[in-house]
């Protein structure tokens, strides 16, 4: 305390200095995401990619088995079987039956869990480092060995039903499962992952195991340690565990059929839930995959816009001006081969219509007014600082090494990030206004009272109401 | 620390021995925390980790809703009006600077405290240190910027609670179960009072407790300790401190007899939430009711999860979890029903198991399982600087001090069978249970 009495004074010596915020930000510190070295990659014969990172700060361990194959790769007739799939290869696996399995993950304090993303599959495991090889065998038998039983099946089958009814309680669901209709119509991305009444009730122990002959095959797959584990030793359990895993040399990917063209003109659907108090309100159109050439100006553009709380305009007009919501936000979502754009916010019912005015009017303005260098700065700033945020655990770092290889993007990406970043100039992302916010076509959906909301949203195009 | 590491000791001595366990040599990164006091009160907890660029910065204000005199909400709607602006800095300009670096913040109220963070790369400490000093000394509150919040509040209100069946829930069975604690009334406050709350009423509740002796800054990261220290105290040091903090005396009356109450709204899928008066934050009883929720609710094989989720499909998820508070716990019940079941037997079962824990003992394989993920669960918590600033803000506002994770490890290993009973059987009982249920109205009878 005597050290800090020292300090007091030296504080009131220096009372009246400028407040930080009048000082220009001091440079972000440089380096590589992971240090040379430290990284290991191989593959085996089979073709399965290993990549291990050491992180020796605590006594824990995360690895995964993944598939560059997911929800996107069946067609929208079997719209949510991947990941009907993948999670009934939770519910019984090698020599257990669904409790004993999760008897053995619960034991070890553990998660070991099958799942399913547009264009992923994965069986991920973490828990103890002392428990790598357990967790490491029980992983392998819920991707190599899942029992499929039927009355597992079954029970599965008929919660999937009663979630998707439960679903619909919820108004963002709602909204983001129409809007994906209407933008997708006829393809994968149409229906929700989970899938629909009508496609769920045709799923079975049969067809979950065609699916998983398709998803889970040595094609392409990567399987991903990080934490306290010896890599050497790691490597040596994947083999262990993998080397008899052959298959029959199929391309990896599964590609999808050709995106439906974009909608023409707007259009407006309400939800009709006559309930509810807030309008929940998605404004969408067509938007990039994850490997467009414009990806990183379209990062930027929309931490303008929308994705960059509060400073970016959306949330700025409408919550800080007018007072009309608590969440406003764009993002776009990139996935192998294609995605979407959206806007969002949620408002009182008798203010809708101006909401969805005033997400059109600021998507048309990125496009008329576009982004000040001042804008692009911030932006620019802003996504180098998350940049380096969202890499604070191993785990984030290997996710985003795996996401780069699931999507054959350059390896070097995380190191090159702040230069590529840095490089991008104000043209190019005014460019990528004019390319790829399309408000003239938006798909427009308003989950409420169909009463109340009809009249206000007539002007913006043709209204459809639907049930839920 | 000299009086926790004694207690420490004992605790260890009365724990069953578990050999070569691993997590018995885990340094505990708290180990090395260093606490400030500033000469106006201000704690300053302090703790450098430079395995990674960033930190995380939080202060915690010994305030929330249960400190709320006049209109409830109002300890929310402040925490929201601390972004907009000071004598120096516009509205909004303190979340834009911050973001301009990339960094995250927020701030969330719960009934006991306030919570401003800040998650930033280390070399925009100094910034994050100056704005977070002018707030909490120089805001400026004008009737403009309230107003455009209070709709603002409104708009979350309507998200979370009044369109959100879990919300409604929530809301209903704290009002339910509390009948004179403060606790009783929802941290967003209700619509009227939110509507209602003044100028001068948040510029009351700054002056009283925004003082710096009322708070703890938490500070976990890529710094130098003196540096860090050095610049607080110039920016929070010529805060004055408050006389006094006045506090609410209302407790909660015993509980006498089972409660009950419905909510009517338009739900696919009917929800069934209870409460139990529970001990407060600290109370030695705390580590026997978190292994009873974690058997409870933890996990695929956790026993709702099998009775009403698996085996009799009646629910699509089901838990039960104790809730600290520092005035008196809850430990809650959640069954989120299915479409297409019976609530009175979802509700019958979830108590069946809730029975179960009061008459027969756990099995040891069940107490060993459900330790074990408290645990891991306890190592997982500490791999990011904000976790772990939370971690030692949290327990300095609740303990006056960190609680080693070696105590914790110990407390939890010495919970035996006969423990978990014991406070089933104490706390779970009809008579202190509230049962509030969400479903949809009753159909009218058409007019004849």
């Amino acid at each position: 305390m005597a050290a800090f009495a020292a300090l007091v004074a030296l504080g009131c010596s220096g009372f009246g200095q400028r407040p930080a915020w009048e000082d220009p930000p001091p440079p972000p510190r440089e380096g590589p995401v992971v240090p040379a070295g430290a990284l290991h990659r191989s593959v085996l014969e089979s073709g399965l990619q290993v990549l291990v990172l050491e992180d020796r700060s605590l006594p824990r361990v995360a690895m995964g088995l993944l598939m560059p194959r997911g929800a996107a790769s069946l067609p929208p007739e079997q719209a949510g079987l991947t990941s009907y799939t993948t999670e009934l290869m939770n519910r019984g696996a090698g020599e257990r039956d669904a409790l004993a399995f999760a008897q053995a993950v619960d034991a070890l304090g553990g998660s070991v869990s099958a799942g399913s993303g547009w264009d992923t599959s994965v069986v991920s495991a973490s828990g103890l480092s002392r428990d790598f090889d357990a967790l490491s065998a029980l992983a392998a038998d819920v991707a190599l060995r899942p029992r499929f039983e039927p009355g597992e099946a079954a029970r599965l089958r008929s919660q999937r039903l009663a979630s998707l009814e439960r679903a619909k309680d919820d108004p963002r669901t709602l909204a983001s499962w129409h809007l994906a209709r209407l933008l997708f119509e006829g393809h994968a991305y149409g229906p929700p992952q989970d899938g629909t009444p009508e496609s769920v009730a045709g799923f079975d122990a049969a067809a979950a195991r065609r699916a998983h002959a398709g998803l889970f095959r040595p094609e392409g797959a990567i399987f991903y340690v990080t934490g306290d584990v010896d890599t050497q030793r790691a490597v040596e359990r994947v083999q262990e565990l993998f080397n008899g895993w052959i298959g029959d040399g199929a391309a990896p990917g599964v590609s999808a059929e050709a995106l439906p063209p974009p909608p023409e003109g707007r259009r407006v659907v309400i939800v009709e839930r006559p309930d509810l108090g807030q309008a929940t309100i998605l404004i969408g159109n067509h938007g990039i995959s994850r490997t467009a050439p414009d990806r990183l100006q379209v990062q930027l553009l929309n931490l303008v816009v929308g994705g960059g709380g509060f400073s970016s305009r959306i949330m700025s007009r409408v919550r800080e001006d007018e007072g009309l919501a608590y969440y406003a936000y764009s993002g776009f979502a990139m996935r192998r081969d294609g995605g979407m754009f959206l806007a969002a916010t949620g408002t009182r019912v008798p203010e809708a219509g101006r909401a969805v005015g005033m997400l059109l009017d600021e998507l048309e303005r990125a496009r008329s007014d576009p982004p000040s260098s001042e804008e692009i700065e911030h932006a620019r700033s802003l996504a180098v600082g998350r940049f380096a945020l969202g890499l604070e655990t191993s785990d984030a770092i290997l996710s985003a090494l795996v996401d780069l290889e699931v999507y054959g993007l350059p390896r070097d990406s995380l190191d090159t990030y702040r230069s590529r970043m840095r490089a991008l100039t104000e043209e190019e992302v005014r460019k990528a206004a004019l390319d790829r916010l399309h408000p003239e076509h938006a798909a427009i959906v308003v989950v409420g009272p169909s009463q109340a909301l009809r009249a206000q949203l007539e002007a913006f195009g043709p209204v459809e109401v639907v049930e839920p | 620390m000299r009086i926790a590491r004694i207690l420490l000791a004992v605790a260890l001595c009365a724990a069953p021995a578990s050999a070569n366990d691993p997590l018995d040599d885990l340094e505990d990164p708290a180990d090395r925390l260093r606490v400030t006091k500033l000469d106006n009160g201000l704690t300053v907890l302090t703790l450098e980790n430079h395995t990674t660029p960033v930190a995380s910065f939080q202060v915690w204000v010994k305030a929330g809703s249960r400190d709320e005199t006049r209109y409830t909400g109002i300890a929310h709607l402040f925490e929201h009006m601390m972004f907009k602006g000071t004598r120096r800095l516009g509205p909004e300009d303190f979340t834009r600077y911050i973001e301009g670096r990339g960094g995250r913040l927020n701030a969330y109220t719960s009934r006991d405290v306030t919570v401003y963070f800040e998650d930033v790369t280390g070399e925009t400490l100094p910034l994050v240190i100056d704005l977070e000093a002018e707030r909490m000394g120089h805001l400026d509150l004008t009737q403009e910027l309230l107003d455009t919040e209070r709709e603002v509040v409104l708009e979350e209100r309507r998200m979370r609670t009044e369109d959100n069946p879990r919300g409604l829930a929530f809301e209903a069975l704290l009002a339910l179960s509390f009948r004179a604690h403060p606790y009783r009334r929802p941290v967003i406050g209700w619509r009227s009072d939110v509507e209602a709350v003044t100028v001068e009423a948040c510029r009351r509740f700054y002056e009283t407790y925004y003082s710096p002796n009322n708070l703890v800054v938490s500070v976990v990261g890529d710094f130098d300790t003196e540096d860090v220290l050095a610049r607080i105290d110039r920016a929070f040091g010529p805060l004055p401190p408050a006389e006094s903090i006045p506090r609410n005396p209302t407790r909660e009356p015993e509980q006498k007899g089972e409660r009950r109450d419905v909510v009517h709204f338009d739900v696919r899928a009917p929800i069934v939430t209870t409460a139990w008066h529970a001990p407060a934050t600290g109370d030695p009883d705390g580590p026997a009711l978190d292994v009873l929720s974690t058997i409870l609710s933890s996990g695929r094989s956790s026993r709702l999860y099998r009775r009403l989720v698996n085996d009799e499909q009646v629910a699509l998820s089901a838990s039960g979890g104790y809730w600290e508070l520092h005035d008196g716990g809850v430990f809650y019940g959640m069954v989120g029903v299915r479409p297409d079941a019976d609530v009175e037997r979802a509700e019958a079962l979830f108590f069946e198991e809730i029975a179960r824990m009061r008459d027969e003992p756990v099995s040891e394989a069940e107490l060993e399982k459900a330790k074990r993920r408290i645990e891991v669960g306890l190592v997982n918590g500490m791999r990011t600087n904000h976790a772990l600033a939370n971690r030692i803000g949290g327990d300095w506002v609740s303990f006056g001090r960190v609680r080693p994770l070696s105590e914790r490890l110990a407390e939890i290993r010495a919970v035996g069978a006969e423990d978990i009973q014991r406070v089933a059987r104490k706390y779970l009982t009809e008579q202190q249970r509230s049962v509030v249920r969400v479903v949809p109205a009753p159909e009218e009878e058409p007019a004849s």
